[in-house]
């Protein structure tokens, strides 16, 4: 039987940010949905990987593989904020 | 407030990030060397009764309330705290038990902290419970054409594609057919490889399923289990998913991570 691999950055994200004890903090901090955090990452280790994979002009290549995934999760993105009412352009600032 | 002008967190500027605890006899050498989710702050412990929170000093300007919501929302920024989350808790699961907190757990200082955990005296009764173990995750992955092409087989026909009409909507009613087996199939498969883990761990979890876009794989989970193990039984455990690997062989892969800080038996309630 193979050994356990490496921890993907999903399963460290689905452990960190999802499970383990929650106890109040001083600072209150509010979390992005588990998924549209997960789907922003992945968008940052898609593109790492296929800019390591491809050269880092990867975006020019294949359009499928590169632009076309990322504008398929960047979709999936924006749809999620709608969902949770977050306006990109202007991240949550405390009105004072 | 100014018990403690000089206790780490209580600075001007700084707080104190808190990564889970552990009992009190933990060695704080197994922290040395480790980076903690700030360059900066040496990872301590901090004790009070019956509990040690494993700290690291935060500054404000990156960790209090405003300026954190904004960096949670940057993967590059989320990504490496995450990571130096797990990172600081699995040298704690090196010298033994540890309790995971949930990411983003921050006191303005260092009685704060001695604060929470002599309320929280219940935490010991989960460390206590969860002393000797880690946490293995446990994925299957189903290949579905190659389990296609089998169930096609079984009724004669080759995954090919039919030329004559008619053929062709036959094909496609053989199809959905093949398509609600291997569902089936799959969850049946799932569930049973499930019990048996779970049967050679202490508890066990089935978790959502993650969607191959996001995990970043493209093979289709049908498992996504954690598993609480005896550290001694760990072969136990590892047994059991040898022997799952061959009687699923021609359906199944599957993918063993950790030990893992326990993170999915945190919460767990006593009976």
């Amino acid at each position: 039987m193979a050994g356990p691999q490496p921890a993907s950055l999903a399963d460290v994200l689905e452990r960190v940010l999802d499970k383990g004890i929650v106890i109040a903090g001083d600072i209150q901090i509010n979390l992005l949905d588990i998924e549209l955090l997960t789907i922003r990452l992945r968008l940052l280790v898609a593109s790492a990987d296929k800019a390591r994979e491809m050269g880092i002009d990867w975006w020019e290549g294949d359009p499928f593989l590169g632009r076309g995934t990322k504008t398929a999760l960047e979709d999936r993105i924006k749809r999620l904020e709608s969902r949770a009412g977050i306006d990109e352009e202007s991240p949550a600032e405390e009105e004072s | 407030m100014n018990e403690a002008p000089t206790s780490r967190g209580d600075e001007i500027g700084t707080a104190l990030y808190v990564y889970g605890v552990v009992p009190p006899s933990t060695s704080a050498d197994l922290f040395a060397g480790v980076e903690g989710i700030d360059s900066h702050g040496l990872v301590q412990l901090v004790a009070a009764g019956e509990l040690a929170a494993i700290t690291s000093s935060v500054p404000l300007d990156e960790f209090d309330e405003a300026p954190l919501e904004r960096n949670v929302r940057d993967p590059a920024w989320l990504e490496e705290k995450v990571r130096a989350h797990d990172r600081v808790l699995e040298a704690a699961l090196s010298g033994g038990t540890v309790l995971p907190f949930r990411f983003g757990t921050i006191y303005r200082g260092e009685e704060h902290v001695r604060k929470v955990l002599s309320a929280r005296s219940d935490l010991a009764k989960t460390l206590a419970r969860l002393n000797g173990t880690v946490e293995f995750g446990v994925k299957a992955f189903l290949d579905r054409a190659a389990m296609r092409v089998r169930l096609l087989a079984e009724q004669g026909l080759q995954d090919d594609s039919p030329s004559t009409g008619r053929a062709y909507m036959q094909r496609r009613q053989v199809d959905r057919q093949v398509e609600e087996e291997v569902r089936n199939l799959a969850a049946d498969w799932a569930h049973e490889s499930h019990l048996c883990l779970a049967a050679a761990a202490l508890d066990g979890r089935m978790n959502q399923l993650p969607q191959p876009e996001l995990s970043g794989d493209d093979r289709e989970a049908v498992l996504n289990g954690a598993y609480l193990v005896r550290t001694e039984e760990t072969e136990v455990f590892r047994r059991a998913l040898a022997e799952l690997e061959d009687s699923y062989a021609d359906d199944l892969a599957f993918q063993l991570t950790g030990p893992w800080p326990p993170y999915n038996f945190a919460e767990y309630q006593e009976q």
